[in-house]
């Protein structure tokens, strides 16, 4: 009775996380565009969206986006660490906690703060912010990122300790060289997994994007929301399927890499 | 052998609080030196000022006759075996040992000659390829060696390098450092809280206490000419009363007046007493120069601990003969076994036997083992 009780309610958990997103793949697969009916199996949005110049760009647009950012949010989160760890306890404390605040506020907030600072700056240098786009578009998601990559890579950092930079630097290392040679290697689990986070982070971030972005530089989620004005075509549904279908087999790939890496043993981490 | 170290008045404090207070010391070329000294004495700091892992905040260290205070620890022609070995996770044993030779860009032939004669002498050969976390303690603890060795550094630092190592591995570790360094004959500065491993492996020791040197010598001067009270206890059991020296060989106490071979204090200077367990002959009372009564007797293998109320003061005496407890006995006391400190701050605070017992110290063992 038990058993049979814990395996509805596991269904009845699992219906509700996957039926929506069984319905939207089903959809992008529907010969018409009605959202009620299943008329027939069809490719058609899916030529139809590989057709459509817009979203591409758009596709295009949100991928250089988030490898930017996410790079840059690692790289500068990375070093934040290391000066964070090399720090008295109080400011190093104090300075954890201002990282975090990007991450508490609300996104709303974030995303008009940052854009009233842009357009203020963008109204000094007197440039035009069409042109700007990219940039504003890099400097939002890098900010809210980084506190994303301190989270992940300052535990494996503290972990590390300084006995290895030190045994690093009696053996002759340089302080530079004991960061790449011996503590780059070590904090790699940590930086890695914070790039993922920041990368997807980037992806699907829309508030931010919506109050900082220009007609300019147009990302996905904004592409996607400004075609929920009119009415959105099954094209969009096609879109997302692709998008589930790639994550999956990202997840998939990850999670057999870390198994085989268990079942090899005598890892530490 | 020259001096090849050289510590002036080096002092450090961290956070207000002394850790070194002025310490001057110098260490030769090619010996084996050991800093011992209980948790806290600063032994381990002033191993990192002389790695380059601390500056200190007076003094001045100098090397062959330079002042290398602030030359960054990569620069120095020291390196170190740390407590918990600091084996690079990321890469194998070979590359661990390799590590130093690739930074120099040494020749891939060289390097390869050199990591296999190294992994011979430490009895490491065949875990080339082998994950460092995939070893016991004793064979991380040898790759740190190792490690440490293939730069031909001039001193090797180790700080607490068995103390992670059970007691039979120890032992045989103990003798193999002391093969190494007598077969590569650099200097080899050592730090440990273990008397016993101080005393079996050094040339040279260096009793501290409260960031000051309490003594600096042989191990066999330290153990038969403690300079105070500390170091007579710190080092092996010693029974140390307060005595009155009388004139020089005649010495006072436990209202008995003793022979003695140590001269050279003021008639009647109060002075610390030192008489090691092992040096107390237990005979008849009415031969004895002290009778006490037996308060507890504990076997120990080699010996029985027996311990003895002479006049409220307990004793500590090692004896191959039984003797019962709450019996009456005698002790004879030749006048070689007697030494005479002269009065330290340390007086009083060590070397009787009232509170003893064997619960305690392996309590105060355990405490020890727990912070390392």
């Amino acid at each position: 009775m038990k058993k049979h009780l814990s395996r509805i309610y596991m269904c009845l958990i699992f219906g509700i996380l996957y039926i929506p997103i069984l319905t939207l793949i089903l959809f992008s697969f529907n010969a018409t565009n009605s959202t009620a009916v299943f008329t027939g199996f069809s490719f058609r949005w899916y030529a139809e969206l590989f057709a459509s110049p817009d979203t591409f760009l758009a596709l295009s647009n949100t991928l250089i986006l988030a490898i930017c950012s996410a790079t840059l949010s690692t790289v500068i989160g990375t070093a934040a660490c290391e000066g964070i760890y090399r720090m008295r306890r109080l400011p190093a404390k104090l300075l954890n906690s201002v990282t975090n605040i990007p991450m508490m506020n609300p996104d709303i907030v974030t995303g008009m703060s940052m854009m009233l600072c842009f357009v203020a700056f963008v109204g000094v240098l007197q440039i035009d912010y069409e042109q700007f786009g990219f940039f504003a578009m890099l400097i939002a998601h890098t900010t809210f990122c980084l506190p994303y990559v301190i989270l992940s890579v300052m535990p494996r950092r503290n972990e590390l300790g300084k006995t290895y930079s030190e045994a690093a630097m009696d053996l002759g290392c340089t302080p530079l060289q004991s960061f790449f040679k011996v503590e780059l290697p070590n904090l790699m689990p940590g930086i890695l997994s914070g790039f993922v986070m920041a990368f997807t982070l980037s992806l699907d971030d829309f508030v931010i994007s919506y109050f900082v972005g220009s007609s300019s530089f147009q990302t996905l989620p904004l592409l996607i929301y400004s075609m929920t004005k009119k009415k959105v075509k099954p094209d969009m549904y096609a879109l997302s399927t692709l998008i589930i279908v790639t994550v999956f087999l990202l997840l998939l790939l990850s999670n057999i890499r870390s198994s085989k890496k268990l079942r090899k043993g005598g890892g530490r981490s | 052998m020259a001096k090849l170290i050289e510590l002036k008045g080096l002092s450090k404090s961290f956070d207000g609080e002394k850790v070194l207070n002025a310490i001057d010391l110098y260490i030769r070329d090619g010996e084996f030196i050991t800093l011992l000294g209980p948790s806290g004495c600063g032994k381990t700091t002033m191993l990192r000022i002389i790695g380059g892992f601390e500056t200190a905040d007076e003094g001045r260290l100098l090397f062959e006759g330079t002042d290398i205070g602030h030359v960054p620890a990569y620069k120095r022609h020291i390196n170190t075996v740390f407590q918990k070995y600091a084996l690079f996770p990321h890469l194998n044993v070979y590359e661990n040992i390799a590590f130093p030779l690739r930074l120099k860009k040494v020749k891939e032939d060289d390097i390869q000659q050199r990591v296999t004669d190294m992994l011979k002498m430490v009895a490491l050969s065949g875990f080339e390829n082998k994950s460092v976390s995939t070893l016991s303690g004793g064979q991380q603890q040898r790759v740190a060696i190792a490690r440490a060795l293939i730069s031909h550094p001039r001193v090797l630092l180790l700080d607490e390098p068995l103390g992670a190592l059970d007691l039979k591995l120890r032992k045989d570790m103990q003798n193999e450092l002391k093969t190494i360094q007598k077969a590569i004959g650099i200097t080899f500065i050592y730090v440990t809280h273990d008397q016993e491993e101080a005393l079996s492996m050094s040339d040279t020791v260096v009793v501290m206490a409260d960031g000051e040197i309490q003594q600096i010598g042989t191990p066999t001067d330290i153990y038969n000419e403690p300079k105070n009270a500390f170091v007579a206890d710190f080092i092996g059991e010693s029974n140390i009363v307060d005595g009155i020296m009388l004139e020089d060989k005649k010495v006072k106490f436990s209202s008995h007046i003793f022979d003695c071979v140590d001269g050279g204090f003021a008639k009647n200077e109060a002075v610390d007493v030192v008489v090691r367990p092992e040096d107390v002959d237990v005979v008849e009372p009415s031969r004895g120069m002290l009778t006490g009564q037996v308060t507890s007797v504990t076997f120990k293998g080699v010996h029985y601990e027996i311990i003895v109320d002479i006049g409220g003061f307990k004793w500590m005496i090692q004896s191959t003969d039984y003797v019962a407890p709450d019996a009456y006995i005698g002790l004879y006391i030749e006048p070689d076994a007697i030494h005479i400190m002269k009065k330290s701050k340390y007086s009083g605070k060590f070397g009787d036997y009232s509170s003893f017992s064997d619960e305690l110290d392996r309590l105060s063992d355990a405490e020890l083992a727990e912070e390392f």
